[in-house]
């Protein structure tokens, strides 16, 4: 239970904190493409940061993978959004979204997981 | 010996353990199955600094090596309390010293993904396991869902100067020294796996 918690804190605060950076730094009006290209550089440094303060808590890979996703990818969308000037209107709200961004790709991940698990091959005898 | 990566994984050898206690708790459990199938003479390559004897079964003889002296120097500790024979040895996977066919169980941990010339190394552990012997190896490898994957080929560039490479084929690399692939398993989405191998 510890893990399958932190898993969806360490998301959800990697989500937030990615979120409210971008909005930091993308003003509506930007240029789409700087815009998303500049929001995944800052999700990958924040991914790499915390992910590597939380990984003795929760292991490299587990927090690594679903990070990378929310930070890369997560990034280049609220920077888009953000260009575009239809991203959240407060700070809560933008926070609030990159959270939820944050849990949703920690469910998707941890579906998938399960989906993967086991046997790929088997020939023992 | 290969002096440049020996530096690297004795830098690498003051930090590693930090990292260690999520890790042992969600994947040490499947280590500990894996390690179930040890039998007879046994090698593990790239020791590190032991955090995985305590996955070992009690009563096995092992020989573990590393090319890192620093982490054999850390390693001593935990196999002292280990419940077997276990022997620490500085060597390079890709220049063993021992004679052809000498173990019947090759152990890896996290080790194909650092070896600089993966193939060279496997061929090596093909030519000291006895015909019929074993290769069990539970490594992180290149995954082929396509966002994660390119994220493992951007960051390798960078991890490959501190640790590990990302992005290793390590199941084709077995094959391609000549193992009969046995198992393959995944532990977590298609990225950790445990492999299992054998010598015909």
């Amino acid at each position: 239970m510890y893990f399958i918690i932190g898993d969806y804190v360490a998301g959800m605060l990697i989500g937030a904190l990615t979120a409210l950076s971008v909005r930091a730094v993308v003003w509506p009006g930007m240029d789409m493409v700087m815009a998303m290209l500049l929001g995944m550089a800052i999700g990958m440094v924040i991914h790499l940061g915390l992910g590597l303060v939380l990984a003795p808590l929760l292991g490299m890979v587990y927090t690594m993978a679903p990070a990378m996703v929310i930070g890369m990818y997560g990034g280049m969308l609220f920077g888009m959004r953000d260009s575009m000037a239809a991203g959240s209107r407060t700070l809560t709200a933008a926070a609030s979204v990159g959270a939820l961004f944050g849990f949703l790709v920690v469910l998707g991940i941890q579906l998938y997981d399960r989906a993967l698990h086991g046997a790929v091959v088997d020939a023992e005898d | 010996m290969d002096t440049e990566t020996q530096r690297k994984w004795d830098a690498a050898s003051r930090t590693l353990d930090l990292f260690a206690w999520g890790d042992d708790q969600r994947l040490g459990p499947h280590k500990r199955r894996l390690f179930r199938k040890i039998r007879g003479a046994t090698l593990m390559v790239a020791a590190g600094t032991g955090n995985d004897f305590k996955f070992f079964p009690p009563g096995q003889h092992i020989i573990a090596i590393d090319i890192s002296p620093q982490m054999l120097e850390r390693a001593a500790q935990k196999a002292a309390t280990y419940q077997g024979t276990l022997e620490l040895r500085v060597l390079d996977v890709c220049a063993l010293p021992f004679a052809d066919a000498s173990f019947d169980t090759v152990v890896t941990v996290c080790t194909f993904c650092s070896v600089p010339r993966p193939v060279v190394g496997l061929r090596e552990l093909y030519r000291v396991l006895k015909p019929g012997g074993q290769l069990l190896m539970f490594e992180h490898v290149r995954s082929k869902i396509g966002p994660f994957g390119i994220f493992l080929d951007l960051m390798t560039p960078l991890s490959r100067r501190v640790g590990p490479d990302l992005n290793r084929d390590t199941v084709g690399n077995v094959q391609k020294a000549g193992f009969r692939l046995r198992r393959e398993e995944n532990v977590y989405l298609d990225i950790i796996k445990i492999i299992e191998a054998v010598k015909e």
